[in-house]
């Protein structure tokens, strides 16, 4: 029976072999990690990443921060790796607790404490003045530090704005309130448009239905416990309205995500907008553009307005996501001095006008002359004076990546009731932020 | 069954003489050929099977990731964890999309290995050129191409099934319903899967020696008979390893789970055992949480594997 036991001994080797790929792929980054600050900064020349995350850095600015490096660090190169915002928390739990650690990243501010709070950053408590001092962005200097040091310094900030095309709203005036506001998505919406575009997975610009209404996502209370805050009434309220755009306004999938929204922009299927204001460049994109847009069309610089989101009274706003991001060097990287070096051009006046003149509100409130002077302008300065941030738990980031927002916001989208949907994901938060 | 301390071995015979000893002697060399595949699996799967094993004890988040001290949590990890009703059901899910995947496999993989046993070479080398297609796509990059063609708006499957019905599709989601999500899931896997078994079984059934089926025709048995009494028992080992192989790779699948969720669909009612794991560790940053269930998961996987080695091993006696 030699036959037989040649096949009994595949058998046996390859069920071992599946069953090692298996532990391989299940096991975490277990490993105990060496000493954080063993790796320093050799002071020569070498070899530097920088992960900056989609594509909201302009290509100019891509260019300036790398030929300005080159030439101020001869025999040293500066390379941009583009990362995805979906999953980042994930990504950078094993990258920068790893050994080939990039040396330069972008993090969303809502995510930074997640790693501000472990440890995973270098300390630039005492470069504050350096890169800038009381001239960066306060709220980002806060969503960057932990227990009053400073990790990640502000990169960029975008308020969130509604964004439409003439071609489509036609002479409808913009909203000066919350309830003319919804008149107006009620009234725009057709079998073929959107009134407003909401698809199912996005939280961020859906928020502004929950916070216009009074409501909160999470309240810390006095003993340091952290309350849900979608079950309130005033939430709810909101979650009520949200529910009826996403159902009856709204022709966007009830579990999509806010990617690419130029796509049905363009196609004449969308009146309102709601998004970071950086999205009219993905509109106004050249119709044979690597990601086209309609700039010939519906994009053209005389159709493409925006406006901040009317508050409940008129001449206020409701207050939208905080969108931007931090920027930081992780404490694993090989080259932390020429990281630093890279941080400094990313933070000086001459890149941070480049970010103003494309529409980014820099982190150097001293650029902020540089915006252009349009509605876009307009509505992003009036949508950042009003806009909220996540609750300031160094915990939220998990909330975020669980993914226990976007399948609320989903329900909704399906039509499940508002308040038991409120009270489960309260239940989760609650359970996460206070684990 | 009991097990009783190894009795002392007896002294080796001293100095016997001559051609006995020699013979009697185990040769080092099978050890040494051996010695290099196990150092591979000892680095590479032992030793992070001892710290995962390790970290499903441990207080381990994400502070710890980045290098503070772990603090030792007993079993209570895996006390949370089986007393989470969330684990059982993600649990059940996966078996069941395991059974149902692994079936449907294996019944399309053997019955296109039937058909290339009867086609002209002309046409089995068209059907193997497919097959090795179908197999050489990337996991993630034939997620991406299934879920276009079942997107929400543009998608192709909307396009077609509204000129064939008549009704409009456009805007019917196939993912936001757990069970068209494991449908379409389903759809990909055994996509994926079926080349391999359809090869393997092809290879297995040209072995079978044609005159013995040629003598169960003569004495009046059918094709169906011939099948599951000869070619069936003939490949029986075949068969045993592909499903073992099926039911550990459908069991463990994770990128396309985690590729879909992001198409589409509810992350809570869709996450299968790999990508539960992940969400619990990575994402979220509960180490010891998702140590404890991938240390779960290990020993399902041995559990289900060592019935099939050990009835193998058996039978070869």
């Amino acid at each position: 029976m030699k036959k037989n036991r040649i096949a009994a001994t595949t058998v046996a080797s390859t069920i071992t072999l599946a069953l090692a790929l298996t532990a391989c792929s299940s096991t975490g980054s277990g490993g105990t990690s060496d000493d954080a600050s063993e790796a320093g900064g050799s002071g020569g020349t070498g070899d530097i990443r920088v992960w900056l995350v989609g594509t909201d850095t302009p290509q100019e600015a891509r260019d300036y921060l790398k030929s300005t490096f080159e030439e101020e660090n001869p025999g040293s190169t500066l390379t941009i790796e583009e990362q995805a915002w979906e999953g980042l928390v994930d990504k950078y739990t094993t990258a920068l607790s790893g050994s080939d650690s990039p040396d330069l990243v972008e993090i969303g501010n809502t995510q930074a404490a997640a790693f501000t709070s472990a440890g995973a950053f270098v300390d630039l408590t005492d470069k504050y003045e350096e890169l800038g001092g009381d001239d960066l962005l306060p709220g980002f200097v806060e969503s960057g530090s932990y227990e009053d040091k400073f990790y990640a310094a502000p990169y960029y900030s975008g308020a969130r704005v509604v964004v439409y095309s003439t071609d489509v709203t036609k002479d409808t005036p913009v909203p000066t309130t919350w309830d003319e506001y919804l008149a107006n998505i009620e009234s725009l919406s057709s079998d073929t448009v959107s009134g407003l575009w909401t698809p199912g997975k996005d939280w961020r610009n859906a928020m502004a239905f929950v916070w216009a209404n009074g409501g909160e996502m999470a309240t810390q209370e006095s003993d340091g416990t952290w309350k849900g805050g979608f079950s309130s009434p005033e939430a709810l309220e909101g979650l009520t309205q949200l529910q009826k755009v996403m159902t009856t306004e709204n022709l966007a999938p009830a579990d999509s995500d806010e990617t690419d929204p130029q796509v049905p922009f363009c196609a004449g299927e969308v009146a309102y907008l709601a998004a970071p204001s950086w999205v009219r460049w993905s509109i106004a994109a050249a119709e044979d553009a690597e990601a086209p847009g309609c700039l010939s069309t519906l994009g053209a610089e005389d159709k493409l307005s925006a406006f901040a989101i009317p508050g409940q009274e008129a001449g206020s706003y409701a207050p939208v996501l905080a969108g931007g991001s931090n920027i930081a060097i992780p404490a694993k990287s090989q080259h932390q001095d020429l990281a630093y070096e890279a941080l400094t051009i990313m933070l000086s006046d001459g890149y941070q006008e480049i970010l103003a003149k494309n529409g980014l509100v820099p982190a150097k409130v001293s650029q902020a002359k540089f915006l252009p002077d349009d509605a876009f302008s307009q509505a992003s300065a009036a949508a950042a004076a009003a806009a909220k941030l996540t609750p300031a738990s160094p915990k939220w980031a998990d909330v975020e990546a669980s993914g226990v927002l976007e399948d609320s916001f989903v329900k909704l989208a399906q039509g499940e009731d508002p308040a038991a949907v409120a009270k489960a994901l309260d239940a989760e938060i609650e359970s996460t932020l206070n684990g | 069954m009991t097990v009783t301390a190894p009795a002392a071995p007896a002294a080796p015979p001293l100095a016997g003489a001559g051609p006995s000893r020699r013979a009697r002697k185990p040769s080092p060399f099978p050890y040494a050929l051996l010695a290099p595949a196990l150092a591979i699996l000892l680095v590479l799967v032992g030793w992070p099977l001892v710290n995962l094993v390790i970290t499903s004890f441990q207080h381990f988040g994400r502070e710890q990731a980045f290098g503070q001290p772990p603090t030792w949590a007993g079993v209570e990890n895996y006390t949370t964890l089986l007393a989470d009703g969330e684990f059982y059901a993600v649990l059940l899910r996966s078996f069941a999309f395991m059974v149902a995947a692994v079936a449907t496999t294996m019944v399309l993989g053997t019955l296109l290995a039937l058909l290339m046993m009867r086609l002209a070479k002309g046409w089995r080398t068209l059907v193997s050129v497919g097959l090795l297609l179908a197999w050489a796509i990337p996991a993630l990059t034939s997620v991406m191409v299934w879920g276009w063609m079942f997107d929400t708006q543009y998608g192709v499957v909307n396009h077609v099934l509204t000129q064939l019905t008549g009704e409009s599709w456009r805007g019917h989601s196939w993912l936001i319903h757990p069970l068209s999500f494991f449908l379409v899931l389903g759809l990909i896997v055994v996509w994926m899967g079926v080349p391999f078994i359809a090869f393997t079984m092809y290879a297995g059934l040209t072995q079978v020696p044609g005159e013995v089926l040629e003598a169960a025709q003569l004495d009046g048995a059918g094709a169906r008979k011939r099948f599951f009494l000869i070619q069936v028992p003939y490949i029986r080992q075949i068969v045993i390893v592909l499903t073992v192989l099926s039911v550990i790779w459908d069991l463990r699948i994770f990128a396309q789970v985690y590729a879909l969720q992001g198409i589409g669909g509810l992350y809570e009612k869709t996450s299968t055992l790999g990508v539960w794991i992940y969400q619990v560790g990575t994402a979220s940053g509960d180490y010891g949480m998702s140590a404890a269930a991938a240390v779960v998961m290990v020993v399902i996987m041995l559990a289900v594997s060592f019935g099939y080695v050990r009835q193998t091993l058996k039978e070869e006696d």
